[in-house]
Protein backbone atom coordinates (compact mmCIF):
# COMPACT_ATOMS: atom_id res chain seq x y z
CA UNK A 1 0.00 0.00 0.00
CA UNK A 2 1.29 3.50 -0.83
CA UNK A 3 2.64 5.24 2.27
CA UNK A 4 1.72 8.78 3.28
CA UNK A 5 3.16 11.65 1.27
CA UNK A 6 5.41 13.90 3.39
CA UNK A 7 2.85 16.72 3.73
CA UNK A 8 0.22 14.28 5.01
CA UNK A 9 2.65 12.55 7.38
CA UNK A 10 3.57 15.97 8.80
CA UNK A 11 -0.10 16.87 9.17
CA UNK A 12 -0.81 13.62 11.02
CA UNK A 13 2.09 14.31 13.38
CA UNK A 14 0.69 17.78 14.03
CA UNK A 15 -2.75 16.31 14.78
CA UNK A 16 -1.18 13.86 17.22
CA UNK A 17 0.67 16.70 18.91
CA UNK A 18 -2.45 18.88 19.08
CA UNK A 19 -4.56 16.08 20.52
CA UNK A 20 -1.86 14.73 22.82
CA UNK A 21 -3.35 12.33 25.32
CA UNK A 22 -6.04 11.14 22.91
CA UNK A 23 -5.66 8.04 20.75
CA UNK A 24 -5.10 9.12 17.14
CA UNK A 25 -5.32 6.54 14.36
CA UNK A 26 -4.13 7.27 10.83
CA UNK A 27 -4.92 4.75 8.10
CA UNK A 28 -3.36 5.16 4.64
CA UNK A 29 -5.91 5.65 1.86
CA UNK A 30 -3.80 4.03 -0.84
CA UNK A 31 -2.87 7.22 -2.75
CA UNK A 32 -0.68 8.96 -0.18
CA UNK A 33 -3.41 10.40 2.04
CA UNK A 34 -4.80 9.22 5.37
CA UNK A 35 -8.05 8.69 7.23
CA UNK A 36 -7.52 10.15 10.70
CA UNK A 37 -9.60 9.39 13.76
CA UNK A 38 -9.15 11.06 17.14
CA UNK A 39 -10.92 9.21 19.95
CA UNK A 40 -12.64 10.52 23.04
CA UNK A 41 -12.64 14.23 22.19
CA UNK A 42 -14.72 16.43 24.51
CA UNK A 43 -17.26 18.61 22.73
CA UNK A 44 -19.64 20.22 25.20
CA UNK A 45 -22.08 19.34 27.96
CA UNK A 46 -24.79 20.45 25.52
CA UNK A 47 -24.38 17.13 23.76
CA UNK A 48 -24.96 13.57 24.80
CA UNK A 49 -22.49 12.05 25.09
CA UNK A 50 -20.30 15.03 25.85
CA UNK A 51 -17.26 13.43 24.25
CA UNK A 52 -16.98 11.44 21.05
CA UNK A 53 -14.62 10.58 18.22
CA UNK A 54 -13.62 12.99 15.43
CA UNK A 55 -12.69 11.74 11.97
CA UNK A 56 -11.49 13.29 8.70
CA UNK A 57 -9.58 12.56 5.52
CA UNK A 58 -6.29 14.28 4.72
CA UNK A 59 -5.77 13.72 1.00
CA UNK A 60 -2.48 13.59 -0.88
CA UNK A 61 -3.42 16.99 -2.34
CA UNK A 62 -3.08 18.57 1.13
CA UNK A 63 -2.24 21.35 1.94
CA UNK A 64 -3.66 22.68 -1.32
CA UNK A 65 -6.81 20.68 -0.63
CA UNK A 66 -8.92 21.59 2.37
CA UNK A 67 -9.73 18.98 5.00
CA UNK A 68 -13.45 18.49 4.46
CA UNK A 69 -15.83 17.28 5.68
CA UNK A 70 -15.43 16.14 9.28
CA UNK A 71 -17.24 13.36 11.11
CA UNK A 72 -18.14 12.78 14.74
CA UNK A 73 -20.07 10.08 16.56
CA UNK A 74 -23.84 10.35 16.48
CA UNK A 75 -24.27 12.63 19.47
CA UNK A 76 -27.64 14.20 20.36
CA UNK A 77 -28.35 17.67 21.63
CA UNK A 78 -29.14 17.67 25.32
CA UNK A 79 -32.06 20.05 24.65
CA UNK A 80 -33.43 17.39 22.24
CA UNK A 81 -33.61 19.90 19.41
CA UNK A 82 -32.62 18.71 15.90
CA UNK A 83 -29.13 19.44 14.69
CA UNK A 84 -28.78 22.57 12.60
CA UNK A 85 -27.52 23.15 9.10
CA UNK A 86 -24.25 21.57 8.01
CA UNK A 87 -24.76 18.58 10.33
CA UNK A 88 -26.26 15.45 8.79
CA UNK A 89 -26.41 11.78 9.80
CA UNK A 90 -24.31 9.38 7.74
CA UNK A 91 -21.90 6.47 8.04
CA UNK A 92 -18.15 6.95 7.93
CA UNK A 93 -15.79 4.02 7.63
CA UNK A 94 -18.49 1.68 8.91
CA UNK A 95 -19.26 3.87 11.93
CA UNK A 96 -22.58 5.68 12.40
CA UNK A 97 -21.62 9.33 12.24
CA UNK A 98 -22.66 12.92 11.89
CA UNK A 99 -21.13 14.71 8.91
CA UNK A 100 -20.04 18.28 9.63
CA UNK A 101 -19.77 20.22 6.40
CA UNK A 102 -17.91 23.45 7.11
CA UNK A 103 -15.87 24.98 4.31
CA UNK A 104 -12.84 27.17 4.88
CA UNK A 105 -13.27 30.26 2.71
CA UNK A 106 -10.10 32.31 2.20
CA UNK A 107 -8.05 29.26 3.16
CA UNK A 108 -4.30 29.74 3.26
CA UNK A 109 -2.43 26.43 2.77
CA UNK A 110 0.58 27.84 4.59
CA UNK A 111 -1.44 28.48 7.76
CA UNK A 112 -4.66 26.46 7.78
CA UNK A 113 -3.47 23.08 8.94
CA UNK A 114 -5.49 19.92 9.47
CA UNK A 115 -4.97 20.21 13.24
CA UNK A 116 -6.14 23.82 13.28
CA UNK A 117 -9.24 22.99 11.29
CA UNK A 118 -10.07 20.03 13.52
CA UNK A 119 -9.93 22.35 16.52
CA UNK A 120 -12.11 24.94 14.78
CA UNK A 121 -14.68 22.28 13.89
CA UNK A 122 -14.90 21.20 17.52
CA UNK A 123 -15.28 24.79 18.64
CA UNK A 124 -17.99 25.38 16.06
CA UNK A 125 -19.84 22.26 17.10
CA UNK A 126 -19.69 23.23 20.76
CA UNK A 127 -21.15 26.62 19.89
CA UNK A 128 -24.24 25.13 18.15
CA UNK B 1 13.95 37.35 -37.93
CA UNK B 2 13.98 34.12 -39.93
CA UNK B 3 11.64 31.37 -38.77
CA UNK B 4 13.08 29.13 -36.10
CA UNK B 5 13.92 25.63 -37.38
CA UNK B 6 11.52 22.90 -36.36
CA UNK B 7 13.37 20.09 -34.62
CA UNK B 8 11.68 16.81 -33.74
CA UNK B 9 12.23 15.47 -30.22
CA UNK B 10 15.75 14.07 -29.79
CA UNK B 11 17.01 11.11 -27.80
CA UNK B 12 19.22 11.81 -24.82
CA UNK B 13 19.64 14.55 -22.23
CA UNK B 14 17.34 17.54 -22.55
CA UNK B 15 16.90 20.86 -20.81
CA UNK B 16 13.46 22.49 -20.49
CA UNK B 17 13.01 26.18 -19.77
CA UNK B 18 9.72 27.72 -18.62
CA UNK B 19 8.67 30.45 -21.09
CA UNK B 20 9.05 33.33 -18.58
CA UNK B 21 12.56 32.19 -17.72
CA UNK B 22 13.45 31.89 -21.44
CA UNK B 23 12.08 35.40 -22.05
CA UNK B 24 14.20 36.86 -19.23
CA UNK B 25 17.27 34.93 -20.32
CA UNK B 26 16.81 35.94 -23.97
CA UNK B 27 16.43 39.57 -23.02
CA UNK B 28 19.65 39.38 -21.03
CA UNK B 29 21.74 37.46 -23.54
CA UNK B 30 20.55 38.67 -26.94
CA UNK B 31 20.91 42.40 -26.54
CA UNK B 32 21.34 44.85 -29.37
CA UNK B 33 24.66 45.97 -27.86
CA UNK B 34 26.26 42.77 -29.14
CA UNK B 35 28.14 42.50 -25.88
CA UNK B 36 28.92 39.38 -23.86
CA UNK B 37 26.54 38.43 -21.10
CA UNK B 38 26.31 35.45 -18.81
CA UNK B 39 24.06 33.74 -16.31
CA UNK B 40 23.59 30.53 -14.38
CA UNK B 41 20.58 28.24 -14.51
CA UNK B 42 19.64 25.96 -11.65
CA UNK B 43 17.63 22.93 -12.75
CA UNK B 44 15.73 20.03 -11.24
CA UNK B 45 15.77 16.50 -12.63
CA UNK B 46 13.27 14.06 -14.05
CA UNK B 47 13.17 11.02 -16.27
CA UNK B 48 11.69 11.84 -19.66
CA UNK B 49 10.24 9.82 -22.53
CA UNK B 50 13.56 9.88 -24.43
CA UNK B 51 16.15 10.31 -21.70
CA UNK B 52 16.99 12.33 -18.59
CA UNK B 53 15.58 15.84 -18.35
CA UNK B 54 16.96 18.94 -16.67
CA UNK B 55 14.15 21.29 -15.58
CA UNK B 56 15.32 24.91 -15.36
CA UNK B 57 13.74 26.46 -12.28
CA UNK B 58 15.83 29.50 -11.45
CA UNK B 59 17.93 31.98 -13.36
CA UNK B 60 20.81 33.87 -11.74
CA UNK B 61 21.77 36.78 -13.93
CA UNK B 62 25.45 37.74 -13.93
CA UNK B 63 25.78 41.52 -13.81
CA UNK B 64 28.28 42.77 -16.31
CA UNK B 65 31.40 44.13 -14.75
CA UNK B 66 30.69 42.57 -11.37
CA UNK B 67 29.70 38.95 -11.97
CA UNK B 68 30.70 38.67 -15.65
CA UNK B 69 34.21 39.99 -16.07
CA UNK B 70 37.01 39.92 -18.65
CA UNK B 71 38.42 36.40 -18.59
CA UNK B 72 41.98 35.35 -18.00
CA UNK B 73 41.86 32.86 -20.88
CA UNK B 74 39.08 34.13 -23.07
CA UNK B 75 36.68 36.98 -23.65
CA UNK B 76 34.60 36.93 -20.49
CA UNK B 77 34.06 34.65 -17.54
CA UNK B 78 31.83 34.36 -14.52
CA UNK B 79 33.48 35.88 -11.47
CA UNK B 80 34.73 33.31 -8.93
CA UNK B 81 32.51 34.66 -6.14
CA UNK B 82 29.46 34.46 -8.40
CA UNK B 83 30.31 30.89 -9.37
CA UNK B 84 30.91 29.91 -5.76
CA UNK B 85 27.55 31.28 -4.59
CA UNK B 86 25.70 29.65 -7.46
CA UNK B 87 27.30 26.25 -7.08
CA UNK B 88 26.64 26.22 -3.35
CA UNK B 89 23.00 26.92 -4.08
CA UNK B 90 23.05 24.05 -6.56
CA UNK B 91 24.46 21.80 -3.87
CA UNK B 92 21.98 22.90 -1.20
CA UNK B 93 18.96 22.78 -3.48
CA UNK B 94 19.93 19.49 -5.20
CA UNK B 95 19.90 21.30 -8.54
CA UNK B 96 22.01 21.09 -11.66
CA UNK B 97 24.28 24.08 -12.32
CA UNK B 98 24.50 25.36 -15.89
CA UNK B 99 26.60 28.35 -16.86
CA UNK B 100 25.00 30.10 -19.84
CA UNK B 101 26.31 32.49 -22.44
CA UNK B 102 25.49 33.40 -26.02
CA UNK B 103 27.30 33.33 -29.32
CA UNK B 104 26.58 35.27 -32.46
CA UNK B 105 24.71 33.45 -35.17
CA UNK B 106 21.26 32.00 -35.50
CA UNK B 107 20.53 28.43 -36.51
CA UNK B 108 23.78 26.79 -35.37
CA UNK B 109 25.96 27.07 -32.28
CA UNK B 110 28.87 25.23 -30.72
CA UNK B 111 31.30 25.78 -27.89
CA UNK B 112 34.56 27.45 -28.83
CA UNK B 113 37.91 25.90 -27.96
CA UNK B 114 38.23 28.51 -25.22
CA UNK B 115 34.82 27.50 -23.82
CA UNK B 116 35.73 23.80 -23.77
CA UNK B 117 39.08 24.48 -22.17
CA UNK B 118 37.37 26.44 -19.40
CA UNK B 119 34.99 23.51 -18.83
CA UNK B 120 38.00 21.21 -18.42
CA UNK B 121 39.58 23.57 -15.94
CA UNK B 122 36.55 24.33 -13.80
CA UNK B 123 33.80 21.73 -14.02
CA UNK B 124 35.46 18.75 -12.31
CA UNK B 125 35.82 20.71 -9.09
CA UNK B 126 32.37 22.29 -9.36
CA UNK B 127 30.95 18.83 -9.84
CA UNK B 128 32.78 17.61 -6.77
CA UNK B 129 31.60 20.54 -4.64
CA UNK B 130 27.96 20.35 -5.68
CA UNK B 131 27.50 16.62 -6.21
CA UNK B 132 25.14 17.60 -9.03
CA UNK B 133 25.19 17.82 -12.82
CA UNK B 134 27.38 20.75 -13.77
CA UNK B 135 27.73 22.12 -17.26
CA UNK B 136 27.78 24.84 -19.82
CA UNK B 137 25.06 26.01 -22.17
CA UNK B 138 25.68 28.21 -25.21
CA UNK B 139 22.77 29.80 -27.03
CA UNK B 140 21.63 31.72 -30.04
CA UNK B 141 17.96 32.68 -30.48
CA UNK B 142 17.47 29.51 -32.56
CA UNK B 143 20.09 27.04 -31.33
CA UNK B 144 21.52 25.57 -28.14
CA UNK B 145 24.44 23.35 -27.22
CA UNK B 146 25.18 21.93 -23.80
CA UNK B 147 28.16 20.16 -22.23
CA UNK B 148 27.11 18.21 -19.14
CA UNK B 149 29.48 16.89 -16.50
CA UNK B 150 27.63 14.17 -14.62
CA UNK B 151 28.07 13.22 -10.94
CA UNK B 152 29.24 9.72 -11.87
CA UNK B 153 32.27 11.21 -13.60
CA UNK B 154 30.96 10.83 -17.15
CA UNK B 155 30.13 13.56 -19.62
CA UNK B 156 27.19 14.02 -21.97
CA UNK B 157 26.02 16.40 -24.63
CA UNK B 158 22.65 18.06 -24.41
CA UNK B 159 20.50 16.65 -27.22
CA UNK B 160 17.94 19.46 -27.12
CA UNK B 161 16.68 22.49 -25.22
CA UNK B 162 12.91 22.74 -25.03
CA UNK B 163 10.86 25.87 -24.41
CA UNK B 164 7.13 25.10 -24.11
CA UNK B 165 5.75 28.50 -25.01
CA UNK B 166 3.14 29.59 -27.57
CA UNK B 167 5.13 27.31 -29.85
CA UNK B 168 6.75 24.15 -28.54
CA UNK B 169 10.32 25.17 -29.35
CA UNK B 170 13.16 22.68 -29.53
CA UNK B 171 16.66 24.02 -29.95
CA UNK B 172 19.59 21.88 -31.07
CA UNK B 173 23.23 22.71 -31.86
CA UNK B 174 22.27 22.57 -35.53
CA UNK B 175 18.96 22.04 -37.30
CA UNK B 176 17.69 18.51 -37.73
CA UNK B 177 18.17 17.01 -41.15
CA UNK B 178 15.30 16.24 -43.48
CA UNK B 179 12.22 14.93 -41.77
CA UNK B 180 10.99 11.38 -42.16
CA UNK B 181 7.29 10.67 -42.17
CA UNK B 182 4.82 8.11 -43.38
CA UNK B 183 3.43 8.92 -46.85
CA UNK B 184 -0.09 8.55 -45.46
CA UNK B 185 0.49 11.82 -43.59
CA UNK B 186 1.50 13.62 -46.79
CA UNK B 187 -1.43 16.03 -46.75
CA UNK B 188 -0.69 17.05 -43.13
CA UNK B 189 3.02 17.32 -43.82
CA UNK B 190 2.28 19.85 -46.55
CA UNK B 191 1.16 22.22 -43.79
CA UNK B 192 3.31 21.04 -40.88
CA UNK B 193 6.44 20.25 -42.85
CA UNK B 194 8.09 16.84 -42.76
CA UNK B 195 9.86 17.84 -39.56
CA UNK B 196 6.60 19.00 -38.00
CA UNK B 197 4.98 15.68 -38.88
CA UNK B 198 7.98 13.77 -37.55
CA UNK B 199 7.66 15.80 -34.35
CA UNK B 200 4.10 14.55 -33.90
CA UNK B 201 5.23 10.99 -34.58
CA UNK B 202 7.73 11.18 -31.73
CA UNK B 203 5.59 12.81 -29.07
CA UNK B 204 4.18 11.12 -26.01
CA UNK B 205 0.83 12.68 -25.17
CA UNK B 206 -1.53 12.00 -22.28
CA UNK B 207 -5.30 12.33 -22.38
CA UNK B 208 -6.78 12.53 -18.89
CA UNK B 209 -10.48 11.76 -19.05
CA UNK B 210 -11.86 9.61 -21.86
CA UNK B 211 -15.45 10.83 -21.91
CA UNK B 212 -17.03 12.98 -24.58
CA UNK B 213 -14.19 15.48 -25.03
CA UNK B 214 -11.42 12.93 -24.37
CA UNK B 215 -12.88 10.57 -26.93
CA UNK B 216 -12.60 13.20 -29.68
CA UNK B 217 -9.06 14.09 -28.58
CA UNK B 218 -7.90 10.47 -28.74
CA UNK B 219 -9.41 9.91 -32.18
CA UNK B 220 -7.77 12.97 -33.67
CA UNK B 221 -4.42 12.62 -31.92
CA UNK B 222 -4.14 9.08 -33.25
CA UNK B 223 -5.07 10.20 -36.78
CA UNK B 224 -2.57 13.06 -36.56
CA UNK B 225 0.12 10.42 -36.04
CA UNK B 226 1.07 11.15 -32.42
CA UNK B 227 3.53 8.42 -31.48
CA UNK B 228 2.36 7.39 -28.03
CA UNK B 229 -0.89 8.00 -26.17
CA UNK B 230 -1.26 7.65 -22.42
CA UNK B 231 -4.98 7.12 -21.79
CA UNK B 232 -6.26 7.74 -18.26
CA UNK B 233 -9.77 7.09 -16.93
CA UNK B 234 -11.17 4.72 -14.33
CA UNK B 235 -14.78 4.71 -15.50
CA UNK B 236 -16.88 2.37 -17.57
CA UNK B 237 -19.16 3.31 -20.45
CA UNK B 238 -22.69 4.18 -19.44
CA UNK B 239 -25.66 4.03 -21.81
CA UNK B 240 -26.03 7.81 -21.59
CA UNK B 241 -22.40 8.20 -22.81
CA UNK B 242 -23.04 6.49 -26.16
CA UNK B 243 -24.13 9.59 -28.11
CA UNK B 244 -20.82 11.32 -27.27
CA UNK B 245 -18.18 8.58 -27.46
CA UNK B 246 -16.55 8.19 -30.85
CA UNK B 247 -17.41 4.82 -32.47
CA UNK B 248 -19.14 3.59 -29.31
CA UNK B 249 -21.74 0.85 -29.74
CA UNK B 250 -24.48 -0.46 -27.44
CA UNK B 251 -22.30 -3.51 -26.70
CA UNK B 252 -19.72 -1.15 -25.15
CA UNK B 253 -21.96 -0.35 -22.19
CA UNK B 254 -20.11 -1.59 -19.11
CA UNK B 255 -16.76 -1.67 -20.94
CA UNK B 256 -13.85 0.35 -19.57
CA UNK B 257 -13.42 3.71 -21.29
CA UNK B 258 -9.70 2.96 -21.62
CA UNK B 259 -10.57 -0.14 -23.65
CA UNK B 260 -12.72 1.91 -26.00
CA UNK B 261 -10.01 4.56 -26.31
CA UNK B 262 -7.31 1.99 -27.14
CA UNK B 263 -9.58 0.35 -29.71
CA UNK B 264 -10.33 3.66 -31.39
CA UNK B 265 -6.71 4.81 -31.36
CA UNK B 266 -5.45 1.60 -32.96
CA UNK B 267 -8.22 1.57 -35.54
CA UNK B 268 -7.33 5.15 -36.46
CA UNK B 269 -3.57 4.49 -36.48
CA UNK B 270 -2.28 0.91 -36.06
CA UNK B 271 1.22 2.25 -35.41
CA UNK B 272 0.28 4.30 -32.33
CA UNK B 273 1.58 3.02 -29.00
CA UNK B 274 -1.03 3.13 -26.26
CA UNK B 275 -0.58 3.11 -22.49
CA UNK B 276 -4.00 2.63 -20.88
CA UNK B 277 -4.19 3.51 -17.17
CA UNK B 278 -7.52 2.50 -15.71
CA UNK B 279 -7.17 4.73 -12.67
CA UNK B 280 -8.02 8.23 -11.65
CA UNK B 281 -5.20 10.65 -12.41
CA UNK B 282 -4.22 11.06 -8.75
CA UNK B 283 -3.25 7.40 -8.54
CA UNK B 284 0.55 7.02 -8.34
CA UNK B 285 0.63 4.94 -11.55
CA UNK B 286 -1.20 7.65 -13.51
CA UNK B 287 0.95 10.41 -12.02
CA UNK B 288 4.12 8.52 -12.95
CA UNK B 289 2.93 8.19 -16.55
CA UNK B 290 1.92 11.82 -17.07
CA UNK B 291 5.21 13.02 -15.58
CA UNK B 292 6.94 11.42 -18.59
CA UNK B 293 4.82 13.02 -21.30
CA UNK B 294 5.51 15.81 -23.79
CA UNK B 295 1.97 17.22 -23.55
CA UNK B 296 -1.09 16.57 -21.41
CA UNK B 297 -4.71 17.09 -22.41
CA UNK B 298 -7.02 17.47 -19.44
CA UNK B 299 -10.51 16.43 -20.45
CA UNK B 300 -11.77 15.28 -17.06
CA UNK B 301 -14.15 17.18 -14.85
CA UNK B 302 -13.23 17.64 -11.26
CA UNK B 303 -10.86 19.59 -9.11
CA UNK B 304 -8.61 16.59 -8.46
CA UNK B 305 -7.87 16.15 -12.16
CA UNK B 306 -7.21 19.89 -12.49
CA UNK B 307 -4.92 19.92 -9.48
CA UNK B 308 -2.78 16.95 -10.50
CA UNK B 309 -2.43 17.90 -14.14
CA UNK B 310 -1.52 21.44 -13.10
CA UNK B 311 0.97 19.93 -10.64
CA UNK B 312 2.60 17.88 -13.41
CA UNK B 313 2.75 20.91 -15.70
CA UNK B 314 4.50 23.01 -13.06
CA UNK B 315 6.68 20.41 -11.36
CA UNK B 316 7.78 18.65 -14.54
CA UNK B 317 7.60 21.62 -16.95
CA UNK B 318 5.13 19.89 -19.28
CA UNK B 319 2.66 21.95 -21.34
CA UNK B 320 -0.97 21.01 -20.88
CA UNK B 321 -4.33 22.00 -22.28
CA UNK B 322 -7.47 21.95 -20.21
CA UNK B 323 -10.55 21.39 -22.37
CA UNK B 324 -14.04 21.80 -21.06
CA UNK B 325 -17.64 22.61 -21.87
CA UNK B 326 -20.19 24.20 -19.59
CA UNK B 327 -23.91 24.29 -20.25
CA UNK B 328 -25.42 26.10 -17.28
CA UNK B 329 -29.08 25.62 -16.42
CA UNK B 330 -31.19 27.90 -14.29
CA UNK B 331 -33.25 26.49 -11.45
CA UNK B 332 -36.16 26.51 -13.91
CA UNK B 333 -34.16 24.40 -16.36
CA UNK B 334 -33.48 27.18 -18.87
CA UNK B 335 -30.20 27.07 -20.77
CA UNK B 336 -27.80 29.87 -19.82
CA UNK B 337 -24.65 31.15 -21.58
CA UNK B 338 -23.01 28.01 -22.98
CA UNK B 339 -19.24 28.20 -23.16
CA UNK B 340 -16.33 26.02 -24.17
CA UNK B 341 -12.94 26.67 -22.64
CA UNK B 342 -9.52 25.74 -23.95
CA UNK B 343 -6.96 26.76 -21.36
CA UNK B 344 -3.26 26.48 -21.96
CA UNK B 345 -1.36 25.47 -18.81
CA UNK B 346 2.31 26.32 -19.23
CA UNK B 347 5.18 25.85 -16.80
CA UNK B 348 5.40 29.02 -14.74
CA UNK B 349 2.31 30.55 -16.29
CA UNK B 350 -1.41 29.90 -16.71
CA UNK B 351 -1.32 27.95 -13.47
CA UNK B 352 -4.82 26.78 -12.57
CA UNK B 353 -4.34 27.82 -8.93
CA UNK B 354 -3.33 31.33 -9.99
CA UNK B 355 -6.35 31.46 -12.28
CA UNK B 356 -8.55 30.35 -9.35
CA UNK B 357 -9.88 27.39 -11.28
CA UNK B 358 -9.37 24.93 -8.42
CA UNK B 359 -11.44 25.10 -5.26
CA UNK B 360 -9.74 23.69 -2.13
CA UNK B 361 -12.98 22.30 -0.69
CA UNK B 362 -14.12 20.71 -3.93
CA UNK B 363 -10.61 19.29 -4.25
CA UNK B 364 -10.93 17.71 -0.81
CA UNK B 365 -14.25 16.15 -1.81
CA UNK B 366 -12.94 14.96 -5.15
CA UNK B 367 -9.94 13.33 -3.49
CA UNK B 368 -12.12 11.15 -1.28
CA UNK B 369 -12.36 7.47 -2.18
CA UNK B 370 -15.42 6.70 -4.31
CA UNK B 371 -17.54 5.40 -1.46
CA UNK B 372 -17.03 8.55 0.64
CA UNK B 373 -17.07 11.06 -2.23
CA UNK B 374 -20.80 11.06 -2.85
CA UNK B 375 -21.64 11.31 0.83
CA UNK B 376 -19.09 14.08 1.36
CA UNK B 377 -20.75 16.29 -1.28
CA UNK B 378 -23.07 18.24 0.98
CA UNK B 379 -24.93 19.71 -1.96
CA UNK B 380 -24.68 16.89 -4.45
CA UNK B 381 -24.34 17.72 -8.13
CA UNK B 382 -26.68 16.58 -10.87
CA UNK B 383 -25.54 15.34 -14.28
CA UNK B 384 -24.72 18.35 -16.44
CA UNK B 385 -26.03 18.74 -19.98
CA UNK B 386 -23.54 17.42 -22.54
CA UNK B 387 -23.67 17.46 -26.34
CA UNK B 388 -21.14 16.03 -28.81
CA UNK B 389 -21.07 19.11 -31.03
CA UNK B 390 -19.91 21.30 -28.13
CA UNK B 391 -17.33 18.70 -27.13
CA UNK B 392 -16.03 18.71 -30.70
CA UNK B 393 -15.81 22.51 -30.72
CA UNK B 394 -13.71 22.53 -27.53
CA UNK B 395 -11.53 19.61 -28.62
CA UNK B 396 -10.90 21.14 -32.06
CA UNK B 397 -9.73 24.43 -30.53
CA UNK B 398 -7.32 22.52 -28.29
CA UNK B 399 -6.03 20.22 -31.00
CA UNK B 400 -5.45 22.97 -33.54
CA UNK B 401 -3.47 24.91 -30.98
CA UNK B 402 -1.43 21.79 -30.19
CA UNK B 403 -0.70 20.95 -33.83
CA UNK B 404 0.34 24.50 -34.68
CA UNK B 405 2.50 24.71 -31.53
CA UNK B 406 4.38 21.51 -32.29
CA UNK B 407 5.10 22.65 -35.85
CA UNK B 408 6.15 26.15 -34.74
CA UNK B 409 3.35 27.77 -36.72
CA UNK B 410 1.90 30.18 -34.14
CA UNK B 411 2.84 33.67 -35.15
CA UNK B 412 3.10 35.09 -31.63
CA UNK B 413 5.02 32.81 -29.26
CA UNK B 414 4.15 35.00 -26.30
CA UNK B 415 0.41 34.48 -26.83
CA UNK B 416 -0.62 32.14 -24.02
CA UNK B 417 -4.24 33.20 -23.82
CA UNK B 418 -7.06 30.79 -23.16
CA UNK B 419 -9.87 30.63 -25.67
CA UNK B 420 -13.51 30.84 -24.69
CA UNK B 421 -16.26 30.16 -27.22
CA UNK B 422 -19.78 31.34 -26.48
CA UNK B 423 -21.79 29.64 -29.20
CA UNK B 424 -25.15 31.17 -28.34
CA UNK B 425 -23.77 34.64 -29.10
CA UNK B 426 -21.17 33.43 -31.66
CA UNK B 427 -18.30 34.94 -29.69
CA UNK B 428 -14.72 33.77 -29.45
CA UNK B 429 -12.76 35.53 -26.70
CA UNK B 430 -9.18 35.37 -25.54
CA UNK B 431 -8.52 35.39 -21.81
CA UNK B 432 -5.07 36.28 -20.48
CA UNK B 433 -3.90 34.31 -17.45
CA UNK B 434 -3.40 35.57 -13.90
CA UNK B 435 -0.17 35.03 -12.01
CA UNK B 436 0.29 34.96 -8.25
CA UNK B 437 3.94 35.76 -7.46
CA UNK B 438 3.62 33.70 -4.25
CA UNK B 439 2.05 30.65 -5.88
CA UNK B 440 3.03 27.32 -4.29
CA UNK B 441 3.12 25.64 -7.68
CA UNK B 442 4.27 27.85 -10.55
CA UNK B 443 7.11 29.77 -8.91
CA UNK B 444 10.67 28.73 -8.16
CA UNK B 445 9.94 29.16 -4.44
CA UNK B 446 7.30 26.47 -4.94
CA UNK B 447 7.19 23.34 -7.02
CA UNK B 448 8.25 24.79 -10.40
CA UNK B 449 10.83 22.54 -12.04
CA UNK B 450 11.38 20.37 -8.95
CA UNK B 451 10.86 17.23 -11.01
CA UNK B 452 11.49 14.02 -9.13
CA UNK B 453 12.96 15.88 -6.17
CA UNK B 454 9.40 16.44 -4.94
CA UNK B 455 7.35 13.47 -5.88
CA UNK B 456 3.61 14.26 -6.09
CA UNK B 457 3.01 11.07 -4.11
Amino acid sequence: MTSLVPAVAEAVDAVRAHFAGHPVEAVADGTGGAFVTVEDVPISACFTPAATWLGFHISSAYPDADVYPHYVGQVSRSDRQPHGQAISPTTWRDRPALQISRRSPRRDPAIDSAALKAERILQWLAAQ
Amino acid sequence: MARRPVNPPAEGWSLTLPPRLWATLSQHLFRADGGAHGAVLLAGYAEGPRGPRLLARDLIIADEGADYIPGQYGHHALAPSFVRNAVLRARDEHSAYLAVHAHHGLDQVQFSRIDLASHQRGYPSLRQISGQVVGGLVLTPHAAAGDLWLPDGSRAQLAETVIPSGNLMRLRPSPAGEGRCDPQHDRQARMLGDLGQETLNRLRVAVVGLGGVGSVLVEELARLGVGELVLIDDETVDRTNLPRLIAAEPEDVGRLKTELAVRNALRANPDVRTVPVTRRVEHPKALAEIARCDWIFLAADGDAARHWVNAAAQQYLIPATQVGVKVPLTAQGEVGQIHTATRLILPGSNCLWCCRLIDPTRLAIDMQPAAERKAADYVPGVPAPSVITLNTLAAAEALNHFVLATAGLHQDESDHASVIHRPRTRQRDLQDPRHDPDCRWCTNAGHLGRGDDRKPV
